[in-house]
């Protein structure tokens, strides 16, 4: 690979380490004190499980370059994270951010895993079989705020927005980018931007809005 | 089918540790779909490496015999 194509590789890498940094301590700080028990419960077990998702992606930046990741101690993001998530401070915010980032994330990463999957390790499929499994809880949550009282759908769907105008924005930058797509990590003939754009109307249901 | 959080459905697991094994009940909770109340067993009682797990709606549970309230001579049912 070329030093333009690593950098973007290393760039996208990150990006999607960061988000899934950001979920992780999100999903411990809001989650810890969601709607019932088992929100809770079960969003502190995600929150492992993001965590784990971004180690795996910032050690993977690092084989990208060539560097020994060595045992990796992440403190903080590289800066990368969408604004809707980082700046969330309540469960509506976060589970509307959750399920619009790992759909987003997951798209790539399917991506990624068709054109690259030769040389990604065993544990890039378990994130995918992970990162699944979150995007269901995420929509079955932002499903069942939707369906809630008073100001709560209103406020799922502005935060829906929010998200989805940061990760619709990534996602055509990568699909467009000329260096990704020589290194043959976005297929030339991807449709990414199209498959993403359902994402928000399947949980709006009757609320829905075009966003093409 | 997904509800809102006060019409949530109660949910019973159901695990079996080895095949050969009894399967048993090990906990109940509340959940809105049954894509959901799979998400919380498989998270929250993740503490074996359990080789099945079901989760079962109480609702769906074909009543053979239930008990008899305590106080039902007091009118208390």
């Amino acid at each position: 690979m070329t030093e333009e194509q690593v950098k973007e590789l290393v760039n996208l890498a990150e990006t999607i380490a960061d988000n899934k940094f950001i979920m992780g301590e999100q999903l411990v700080e809001i989650g810890v004190s969601g709607p019932n028990l088992e929100a809770s419960l079960a969003s502190i077990s995600m929150a492992q499980g993001e965590l784990g998702h971004a180690r795996l992606l910032y050690r993977w930046s690092y084989e990208v370059q060539g560097l020994r990741a060595g045992k990796l101690d992440v403190k903080e993001q590289t800066g990368k994270a969408f604004d809707q998530i980082v700046n969330a401070s309540n469960w509506v915010e976060l589970i509307a951010g959750l399920y619009v980032n790992n759909a987003a994330i997951d798209l790539i990463m399917q991506e990624l895993i068709t054109n690259k999957g030769k040389d990604l390790n065993a544990q890039f499929s378990k994130m995918a079989n992970e990162l699944s499994e979150h995007i269901t809880y995420s929509k079955n949550w932002c499903k069942q705020l939707i369906n809630d009282k008073g100001s709560i759908p209103r406020r799922v769907q502005v935060d829906l927005e929010k998200a989805y105008e940061s990760a619709s924005k990534w996602i055509k930058e990568v699909e467009e980018n000329s260096h990704l797509k020589e290194a043959g990590v976005i297929g030339k003939s991807s449709h990414l931007v199209e498959a993403f754009e359902p994402t928000i109307n399947e949980v709006l249901g009757e609320r829905s809005v075009s966003h093409a | 089918m997904t509800f809102p959080l006060e019409e949530n459905e109660n949910y019973i697991l159901l695990t079996r540790i080895k095949r050969g094994d009894d399967l048993m009940q090990v906990g109940s909770f509340r959940a809105a779909s049954d894509e959901l109340a799979k998400i919380y067993a498989a998270k929250i009682y993740d503490e074996e490496d359990w080789v099945e797990m079901h989760v079962v709606k109480a609702s769906n549970l074909v009543p053979v015999r239930l008990p008899k309230g305590l106080f039902e001579k007091e009118g208390v049912k």
